[in-house]
């Protein structure tokens, strides 16, 4: 089998001191944490930790009060989302989120838009480059199917998806941006436990063919298979980081998701 | 399929003038064929990028009187001792202005207006629409105001000094009016085939989603206002030189309701659907009147309009693709279920 091990030496993504309040609430205190090319890294906690939040905030969706992130040496504080997707930084959302009213295939080939050169004018003049790489656009959105194993669906409307195909879809068009970094907001809330098993593979898969993933999951048995590092976040703050095994062992986490026993007792 | 349907429409379209000897019929298709590309125009907007412009006819009106003006001529007191004066040109050039400068207006707008989304988008457009209507009617140097330009050159086809033809009469301005239609329609259809249109569509799907894999919003919003606002422009550059007057009525926000009537109607974010919605509300109120009282034409229009509204919500073309769809699946399965027995 061949696996990817990461590569320790070189940080993808260097997130440092961001913090981030909505009116008097704050979401994120102080969060610094690194991504090393190549590996699974987790971003685990409780609800309302601020996980979903530091993915808003990396993608450029939310701009941060203070700290700065940065990705190979670039600096993508403040960059809007569309900017921070050129550099190779793609996201998918915690609700299921594809383009609805579309086929399968067009959802993907919109996923493809910063693969595609064509300008407006050449494209108004119907050059034959454009319908060139409409059927290249294609190509690659049926490869991108294929590993997602959504090919048999290719032209059924997204709307006609069953839950599970959905959200693979939804990392089918994350995919289709090309990232580097790859984000992933609770990609299997909602599966059954054999969906999640062959989405796992899928995650790996994608992992193997060079794509960095930072994870958000609440399912314990996906974070803790498939991760190299596994970060646990609450109330705004890193409480924890290491190694699956580690984690799962640390007091702190396990304080912070069940809560303190009654000494007593 | 759909090609042959294409291949005879167009040849129905072409012949009409060869068999329709009633000039009257052939004014009132040019009129609904104007109206037809005002549509197509907004619906690049409306349908395929999904913000309501409830100002689009103020792009017509620019095509319209900046066309008129250039083919005109016309004279502006800058200051006491300047007057600047701008020679008539000949119609095609005018043409062409009134085309770029709706564009330009159509830049403008969209810089401004998509910082503001939704509902403010929606006001946006409409006030720029009565600043504009307003300037027509007040602007009385320039634009003659209530009294109207009239006189407008009709268009010229041919080689200046060689061979020339005025379209004084109707059977050239329909084909006029057709050949601008089918390049609008050829345009918007390449547009919204390619990366671009998808890009369109996808922020009219899910914004945050285009967003999040590289779609810049105001970008392609921009490209969409511009091109949307040229072929209103040329719309209205049309009705001008067939028109041959215009006045500042022309910015009446009954015509962009009319215009919203069509696309909605006949399935915004179609390919046919403004051609079909914009031929049915075009033709409408000319059929009704052969028949029906005046209160009843209008009685009659606002029925129609809320029976397609309420029975086809989606809009009478893709009615009519879920049918056939529908129709051919359910053949394909009665004939597997006869060969499975």
């Amino acid at each position: 089998m061949k696996t990817v091990k990461s590569d320790m030496s070189e940080v993808l993504l260097n997130v440092e001191n961001i913090a981030i309040s909505f009116g008097g609430l704050v979401a994120i205190s102080d969060l610094s944490f690194n991504v090393y090319k190549g590996e699974i890294v987790s971003l685990i906690g409780p609800n309302g930790a601020g996980k979903t939040t530091a993915f808003n905030i990396i993608t450029g969706f939310l701009k941060p009060n203070s700290g700065s992130i940065t990705y190979r040496d670039k600096s993508l504080t403040g960059l809007a989302a569309h900017q921070v997707a050129k550099y190779g930084v793609v996201r998918t959302f915690q609700k299921t989120s594809v383009f609805d009213g579309n086929t399968v295939i067009e959802n993907i080939m919109m996923g493809l838009h910063l693969n595609g050169r064509c300008k407006v004018w050449e494209v108004l003049l119907g050059l034959p480059r454009v319908s060139i790489e409409n059927t290249r656009l294609e190509e690659r959105a049926l490869e991108i199917l294929d590993l997602v194993g959504l090919s048999n669906r290719a032209s059924d409307m997204a709307s006609d998806l069953a839950y599970g195909e959905l959200r693979l879809l939804e990392v089918a068009i994350a995919l289709a941006a090309e990232p580097a970094l790859l984000l992933l907001d609770e990609p299997a809330s909602g599966m059954n436990p054999s969906e999640t098993a062959s989405f796992m593979k899928t995650v790996s898969k994608i992992r193997d063919e060079g794509t960095t993933i930072l994870l958000v999951e609440h399912d314990m048995r996906m974070v803790m298979g498939i991760s190299d590092r596994v970060v646990v976040l609450n109330q705004g703050e890193i409480i924890a980081s290491g190694t699956p095994k580690e984690i799962q062992n640390n007091p702190k986490v396990i304080h912070a998701y069940l809560g303190y026993g009654d000494e007593d007792a | 399929m759909s090609r042959w349907i294409s291949i005879l429409w167009l040849a129905f379209l072409f012949s009409i003038p060869l068999w329709m000897i009633d000039l009257y019929v052939l004014h009132i298709l040019i009129n609904t064929g104007i109206f037809v590309i005002a549509a197509m125009s907004l619906n690049l907007l409306l349908g395929y990028t999904g913000q309501l412009s409830l100002g689009h006819v103020a792009f017509f009106g620019i095509g319209a009187y900046v066309s008129a003006l250039v083919s005109l001529g016309f004279d502006l007191e800058l200051t006491d001792t300047y007057t600047f004066v701008f020679d008539a040109k000949p119609v095609w050039i005018a043409f062409l202005s009134g085309i770029i400068a709706a564009g330009l207006f159509g830049w403008l707008i969209g810089r401004v207006a998509f910082k503001v989304r939704g509902a403010y988008f929606v006001i946006v457009t409409i006030s720029f629409a009565e600043v504009v209507r307003l300037v027509s009617l007040n602007w009385i140097d320039l634009t003659e105001g209530p009294m109207a330009l009239n006189n407008i050159q009709p268009f010229t086809l041919g080689i200046p000094n060689l061979w020339e033809m005025t379209l004084y009469q109707k059977i050239p301005n329909y084909y006029l009016v057709l050949v601008v239609a089918i390049v609008c329609y050829i345009l918007i259809r390449r547009l919204v085939h390619s990366r671009i249109g998808r890009a369109m569509i996808g922020l009219r799907e899910n914004e945050p989603l285009a967003t999040s894999v590289g779609v810049n919003v105001t970008h392609y919003l921009v490209i969409a206002t511009v091109i949307s606002a040229a072929m209103a422009g040329a719309a209205g550059g049309l009705y001008t030189h067939y028109f041959r007057i215009i006045d500042p009525d022309i910015f009446l926000f009954i015509y962009t309701v009319t215009m919203v009537i069509m696309v909605v109607s006949g399935g915004k974010g179609t390919l046919a659907g403004p051609i079909v919605g914009g031929i049915i509300f075009g033709l409408l109120p000319e059929i009704l009147r052969e028949f029906a009282a005046p209160e009843m034409q209008w009685i009659i229009y606002g029925i129609a309009m809320i029976l397609i509204v309420f029975f086809l919500p989606d809009g009478i073309v893709p009615a009519l693709k879920n049918w056939w769809k529908n129709h051919r699946s359910k053949r394909t399965d009665s004939a597997e279920m006869d060969a499975g027995t």
